[in-house]
């Protein structure tokens, strides 16, 4: 069969090739990741939909492409080597969109359109199907339909879809800008003053560098500090670890920060929100979708743990080591990279103390954790030797202000030190 | 001199120009209507369309009566009244024509009768029986359509040879006809005449007849006209003509080989030529294409901003309904929509027997620019209503984009093709997948049919038909 490059998500329809795991007369089982995507959210591997042999590839790497282009043609094993064409044809079309919309969240600008508006950047395909209604229509509007995605059979563009796309572009026209983005500096000739080395930008530093600069220019930060008191998690993680790693897991701090930051969240609503610039409303999600900064040899990936409050420490430990590995081999779903409602980046692994994480906008707040030592702290007027662990809580300062802040970081210090030992047991 | 004012002028009252003049009044302009000829109408109505459609009709009326014997049926041969033939076909046209007048009267178009002459770009002299007019305009449209084109070799000002406008008044029925060019005014004539008793041969300079439409479609009517006609030769010259007493000398080039011929009669059609030299448009802005037609932009606009052209005087494709889409467009363009003449599928018929007709996409326009199709063909063998009067000598064929399975072009050819391949058209401009039409119930038993079984082809299920492998 030809496999074609599947729906991304949320508006993204297109992306650089990275790398090819594949080559033709490898055999690939259904699933199995073949290719890897740049795009300008994130970097994505896209799995192979059926079992086979490659019999071509039709791409290479570095191609731009699009969503529904060819990639490469699989010969599928014995079974049912013949799909019927009419399936064959609309199935990619049909596979629902991955949308998970609790009841009462209206989704605006601010977040991903949840729309399936597709633009596409180029204007050099043939015109897609439409009524001459909807093409007059169109030409009245100035609007070239081969920019808007027909949802109907054989790409048809009807008179909804171009409602869609002209509401999708009113409010990316009105949607408050990220300041007016300053002209880059003039480009320095450093070789002048001894000898460089020129490195392109990879699409991922390039995305990566695009989000910094535009969360950290549309979002007024402050960071609140704090310290936890780490002792007594490392006890339970010394007391449960073994029991874990029975179960195939590691019993890590990240977990029980997992655990931690959702309780603090059922508490302080605002730091699970988001806002929408464009009608004006807060949105306070009803589940808990936990951000991991994950440092790979690329660059930062952010995979999202989903329902993070639904999910046991043993799942919880399993998850993040799964989509850290993950995210270190560049096998991350666009999909398992979206929908994040707080984060979470731990630097503990590597040292250091205090830092000010940026806010991961949408999301409105984001935990920064520093490397934990022991130091002599005072309790119950003795000196103990405890282990210390810097916090450093980053938040959006529209909707949250400096006393929600501080109320916020007290309850989570306390969930981190008062940290409920039938919580970890398995 | 009293200059008349007008908003929009239109010239030619053909279905062009005056289906420009009545959309602008509906839409609220004060439009003056220029006919040279004392009947609106046009060539369509007036010696082109109907007319010839009337007499095709007569014509299937003595062909039917001849193949009837094969349904236990049995005429004797007709005696033709070719006057009577003639105030009948001219009682239709002047019905119509009527009509047409009427329908001006009441929009309140000021309908003129006389020659037009731009003075410059917004004053037009108009040449009326009771003397000169001078209008100025806003805006005018020339649709002052096209002529049969006539080279100066054939023409000898001899009667005896015809362009389309005289062969349509059927003066006499020439025992030896010669139709130079196998268009479809030609292959339409030449059934009329032969049915009426002319031993008609048809010669044409290309390699075949009926060009533009592909030559599946064209197959079955060549092997009825090879029944009728005498002979279809092709690439075949017509060098020049000659009068010989009553009859008309030709010399003719046939595979380097010079012979001479003697006809009764001679039908000359060619092709149309553009008849616009007298309408003074060295005063005004408007320029012409290298083919001698008017310039115009898809708005319909010529170079000068005050004068726009549509119909068979820009050019393109000749038809009736191309003329009338464009009179739209362009009084559209005036009243300030944004309408252009893109990506519009003008169907084409023609009225042999059987009749051929097309729209989008041909299947040799897709060979020649190289795009992929799939093309499915319904042969009307398989179809019961098509046996049901004895005409299984049709096909219907879609083509259809592999990618998007959307229909891109319908040809059909049998007996009443002509009103089937609007359901093509209506396809093809809503972006209809072959599944749309495949799943749109069609009517049994009727000819119709044969499109909906064509789409169920493509996906390998046609009722009546099972797909070679």
């Amino acid at each position: 069969m030809d496999v074609r490059l599947p729906r991304l998500g949320e508006g993204a329809d297109s992306g650089t090739i990275a790398s090819i795991f594949v080559k033709v007369g490898d055999a690939v089982k259904k699933d199995q990741p073949v290719l890897e995507l740049e795009s300008e959210k994130a970097v994505a591997s896209i799995p192979v939909p059926v079992d086979g042999i490659v019999a071509k590839l039709h791409v290479k790497e570095g191609d731009l492409i699009k969503v529904g282009q060819l990639i490469m043609t699989v010969t599928e094993a014995a079974v049912g080597a013949s799909t019927p064409r009419v399936t064959e044809a609309t199935a990619g079309e049909e596979e629902p969109e991955p949308v998970q919309t609790p009841a009462p969240v209206t989704a605006g600008a601010a977040l991903a359109p949840q729309v399936a508006v597709v633009v596409h950047e180029t204007l050099d395909g043939p015109q897609p199907a439409a009524s001459p209604t909807v093409r007059k229509i169109a030409r009245d509007l100035g609007i070239d339909l081969r920019r808007v995605k027909g949802s109907e059979r054989g790409g048809r563009v009807v008179i909804d879809d171009v409602r869609a796309y002209v509401s999708w572009l009113q409010e990316k026209a009105f949607a408050p800008q990220a300041a007016v983005t300053p002209a880059p500096p003039a480009s320095v000739d450093f070789a002048k003053w001894g000898p460089v080395e020129l490195k392109k930008m990879s699409t991922l530093r390039k995305t990566i560098s695009a989000k910094m600069v535009e969360s950290w220019t549309h979002v007024p930060h402050v960071t609140q500090f704090d310290d936890v008191d780490l002792t007594r998690i490392l006890e339970l993680r010394k007391a449960h670890a073994g029991a874990y790693e029975k179960q195939g897991a590691r019993l890590t701090v990240m977990p029980f920060a997992v655990h931690a930051v959702v309780a603090m969240l059922k508490q302080h609503s605002l730091f699970n929100a988001s806002i929408n610039d464009v009608s004006g409303e807060i949105v306070y999600k009803k589940y808990y979708h936990i951000g991991i900064a994950v440092d790979t040899e690329h660059g930062l990936m952010v995979p999202v743990i989903r329902d993070a409050d639904k999910k046991s420490m043993l799942q919880l430990s399993k998850e993040i080591q799964q989509l850290a590995e993950k995210a270190r081999e560049r096998k991350l779903s666009l999909e398992e990279m979206q929908g994040g409602t707080f984060s979470i980046s731990n630097q503990g692994g590597l040292g250091g103390g205090h830092f000010t994480p940026i806010v991961n906008a949408p999301e409105v707040a984001i935990l920064g954790m520093g490397r934990g030592s022991v130091r002599p702290v005072v309790r119950d007027g003795r000196i103990e030797q405890r282990t210390i662990l810097p916090l450093g809580l980053s938040y959006d300062h529209r909707i949250i202000d400096g006393a929600n802040a501080a109320r916020c970081i007290v309850d989570l210090v306390r969930a981190f030190e008062q940290f409920s030992e039938d919580d970890v047991k398995i | 001199m009293k200059t008349e004012k007008t908003d929009i002028a239109v010239i030619g009252a053909g279905p062009g120009g005056y289906a420009a003049a009545f959309y602008a009044a509906d839409k609220g302009k004060k439009v003056s209507l220029i006919e040279r000829s004392p009947r609106l109408g046009g060539v369509c109505l007036n010696v082109g369309c109907i007319p010839s459609k009337a007499l095709l009709h007569a014509a299937k009326l003595i062909i039917e009566a001849k193949e009837s014997g094969v349904r236990g049926i049995h005429f004797s041969a007709p005696t033709i009244d070719l006057d009577a033939m003639r105030a009948w076909k001219e009682s239709i046209v002047s019905k119509l024509a009527k009509g047409v007048t009427d329908l001006a009267a009441r929009r309140k178009v000021n309908v003129i009768h006389g020659k037009a002459y731009f003075q410059d770009s917004t004053t037009l002299r108009v040449e009326t029986a009771e003397g000169q007019r001078y209008l100025s305009y806003e805006k005018a449209i020339i649709a002052v359509g096209s002529k049969p084109a006539m080279p100066a070799a054939f023409d000898l000002g001899n009667p005896r040879v015809m362009t389309s406008t005289e062969a349509l008044d059927i003066e006499q029925i020439p025992p030896r006809l010669l139709i130079v060019g196998g268009g479809y005014i030609g292959m339409e004539l030449g059934t009329v005449y032969a049915t009426l008793g002319s031993e008609v041969v048809v010669v044409e300079a290309m390699s075949q007849v009926l060009a533009g439409a592909d030559q599946d479609l064209v197959r079955p009517v060549l092997r009825r006209a090879k029944e009728s006609f005498k002979e279809i030769r092709t690439g075949v010259k017509v060098l020049k003509m000659a009068t010989e007493g009553k009859q008309i000398r030709v010399d003719l080039e046939m595979g380097g080989e010079k012979r001479q011929e003697l006809y009764d009669g001679v039908l000359v059609s060619v092709g149309r030529a553009p008849h616009f030299g007298d309408l003074g448009l060295e005063n005004t802005g408007v320029k012409c294409t290298d083919r001698g037609f008017i310039a115009v932009n898809p708005r319909q606009e010529t170079d000068d901003p005050h004068i726009m052209a549509i119909g068979d005087a820009v050019g393109g494709t000749m038809l009736a309904h191309k003329a009338t889409k464009e009179a739209r467009i362009a009084v559209e363009v005036i009243t300030g929509e944004s309408s252009s003449f893109e990506h519009v599928i003008i169907p084409a018929v023609v009225f042999t027997d059987p009749e051929i007709a097309w729209c989008g996409l041909t299947e040799d326009d897709a060979r020649e620019s190289g795009r992929k199709v799939d093309v499915v063909k319904f042969p009307w063998s398989a179809s019961g209503r098509a046996l049901s009067f004895d005409r299984t000598d049709g096909l219907t064929k879609l083509i259809i984009d592999p990618e998007t399975e959307r229909i891109l072009g319908v040809g059909i050819v049998g007996a009443g093709a002509g009103e089937l391949i609007a359901e093509g058209v209506v396809a093809i401009e809503m972006g209809a997948t072959a599944l749309d039409l495949a799943e749109s119930v069609h009517p049994h038993p009727t000819l119709s049919e044969t499109l909906a079984e064509c789409a169920e082809a493509f996906y390998g299920y046609a009722t009546h038909t099972m797909r070679r492998t």
